[in-house]
């Protein structure tokens, strides 16, 4: 079977000749501290992306069959975005950044975390009309039409391709901030902010569906969203379902119509209170389930939603920090969630600084020797 | 419904605006500024508090209840200073070094002004010197560690070293939480207390505090 059957078949409760090694990349800083440690060379740390050249090698090196991340989509974003800028300079160099979603970020020399975010645009109706109304419209320029034309004569047929569905909410939580949003749905009023929603979400699809009026062909469609933390979802579920629930179920229509039929999210954080959204609307298969940071679980959505619920990920990845025995534990996880069908194992988001070389090498070898 | 009543009420909904009137009307009142705190504004947010716990609310609910908060203690300030009254205690808090995540970190925050504790907010990218310095010279009871990253939660246990270096350990309580922090790695590297949400932590803050006293 090859890489594109074997996971099709899993995901499609089909027989298989074993369970595929799949991963979903890498943080820059572990390749570079790869090199360090004299464990690839350094060419393979640069340019290392889902998908490249390099990160195939990289697999071949590893074990690894392929990284299961491998979608292309549109420029969904704003358009034009806002212009990237330096509104000022701190005096410990930190940079206050105007981005291109126009929000004001904290951006400090020599530290890699995420930007912490400190001002934001889009505060009432006159800034949405104003600034961003314009730049969530469908525009041809989006999409590359002509890529998409020839498509499936140059998609790779050995591994699954998924088409990326873009966001319904997490587009919309980074432009507002969670804090910007929180207020805007109690300042404003839950109108504007599905009117936000409802103009974001009608651009995305039209993008979507231009891509897939060419004729391409998808494996998968695929939604991000980063809507939920530790304690669960960013807003209530109650409100989440009222305003994006048509949303899913419109793209999952569309999916339908051109054959694709596994539709999965990412959503950082603990899911379980917004499956019902997803999975009644047409979101069947959760990827990359971060079990090891944030404790999320496929376990009680299979048994509450049955084979409806298919799963990519689950391994708890800080497990490939630590030694051969808490991966042979995770091996036996993952051994005892693929006998369920519908679930491919892969590490629950990309591996990280401190990740051991061997063991990364030693669970892919590992999880290719597991019949189901 | 009294006055106080009312605080809470708006408080819990975020009324900033209502609140902010309410409580300058309860002081023209002549309510004692502590009242108003401790009966009308502290209970609301402990209401909050707790639905945040049980997952009642979420965050949005919470930021604008505590905007509330934040907006009806600034008219309530200068009469409680006035009042002599003193905060239940003091607490440093920050995102650990690396770390620039702060979401958790203001939610943390706003619970523990809600409870009626003042917040010395170090911001991101804290390092444990700044965190054991502030704590010293601020007479802080408690430091509130903060991270995100399993990269950076290791800044934590340097946190406990440095105060351990300082001697300030009988005197100042460790307090950690964030996405990959938990028990174990609370009892590991020797810090006082993990809670999973921010709500737990203004909990168990306060009782450190009044065990303090």
């Amino acid at each position: 079977m090859t890489n594109r059957e074997r996971a099709l078949a899993l995901l499609h409760f089909k027989p298989v000749d074993r369970l595929p090694a799949v991963h979903f990349g890498y943080w820059p800083e572990l390749l570079t501290e790869w090199v360090q440690l004299g464990k690839i060379p350094a060419e393979l740390a640069v340019g290392n992306y889902d998908g490249s050249e390099k990160e195939r090698e990289l697999d071949k090196l590893i074990g690894w069959d392929f990284n299961y991340y491998r979608t292309y989509g549109s420029n969904n974003h704003l358009l034009p975005g806002f212009e990237r800028k330096v509104i000022e300079v701190l005096p410990d160099g930190t940079q206050r950044i105007q981005n291109g979603d126009g929000v004001i970020e904290k951006i400090k020399p020599g530290i890699t975390s995420i930007p912490s975010e400190d001002d934001y645009l889009l505060k009432d109706r006159e800034s949405f009309e104003k600034y961003y109304r314009p730049k969530m419209q469908y525009a041809p320029q989006r999409v590359d039409i002509e890529f998409y034309k020839k498509f499936n004569d140059n998609r790779p047929y050995d591994i699954p391709v998924g088409l990326h569905l873009g966001s319904v909410l997490g587009n919309i939580r980074n432009i507002c901030t969670v804090a910007g949003m929180s207020y805007l749905i109690y300042d404003e009023d839950e109108e504007l902010f599905a009117d936000i929603v409802d103009t974001y979400a009608e651009m995305q699809y039209k993008c979507a569906e231009a891509i897939l009026q060419t004729g391409a062909k998808f494996d998968f469609a695929h939604y991000w969203e980063d809507i939920c933390f530790k304690n669960g979802p960013l807003i209530s579920p109650s409100l989440f379902d009222e305003i994006c629930a048509k949303h899913y179920k419109k793209r999952t229509e569309l999916c339908h119509k051109y054959g694709i039929d596994i539709i999965s999210l990412d959503c950082d954080g603990v899911t379980d209170r917004l499956l019902d959204t997803w999975v009644q609307n047409g979101v069947n298969t959760m990827f990359p389930i971060e079990v090891g940071v944030w404790g999320d679980q496929f376990e009680s959505a299979r048994k509450k939603y049955g084979k409806e619920v298919l799963g990519v990920g689950g391994m708890d990845k800080t497990a490939l920090r630590v030694d051969k025995a808490a991966v042979d534990k995770e091996i036996e996880r993952m051994k005892r969630l693929a006998s369920l069908g519908g679930f491919i194992p892969c590490p629950d988001h990309r591996l990280m600084p401190g990740t051991k070389f061997e063991l990364v090498q030693y669970y892919a070898e590992e999880i290719k020797k597991i019949t189901i | 419904m009294s006055i106080l009543e009312e605080i809470s009420d708006n408080l819990q909904h975020g009324k900033a605006k209502a609140v902010k009137e309410l409580v300058q009307q309860a002081v023209d009142e002549g309510i004692p500024p502590e009242t108003v705190l401790k009966e009308g504004m502290l209970p609301g947010m402990n209401i909050i508090g707790e639905k945040f716990k049980n997952n009642e609310v979420y965050v949005p609910e919470v930021l604008v209840a505590a905007r509330a908060m934040n907006m009806g203690a600034q008219v309530l300030k200068p009469y409680l200073e006035k009042a002599g009254v003193k905060a239940v205690g003091k607490v440093c808090l920050g995102t650990v070094q690396g770390d620039l995540h702060d979401i958790g970190k203001n939610l943390v925050k706003m619970m523990l002004e809600g409870k009626g504790l003042e917040v010395i907010d170090l911001g991101v990218d804290v390092s444990p010197d700044t965190f054991v310095n502030t704590a010293v010279e601020q007479n802080c009871q408690i430091i509130c560690c903060s991270a995100l990253l399993t990269t950076t939660m290791g800044v934590m246990g340097e946190v406990v070293k440095k105060a351990e270096e300082a001697g300030i350990r009988d005197k100042v309580k460790i307090m950690i939480g964030g996405a990959p922090v938990s028990q174990a790695f609370c009892d590991q590297i020797g810090a006082d207390c993990y809670t999973p949400d921010a709500a737990s932590c203004a909990d168990a803050a306060v009782q450190f505090c009044l065990a303090m006293q």
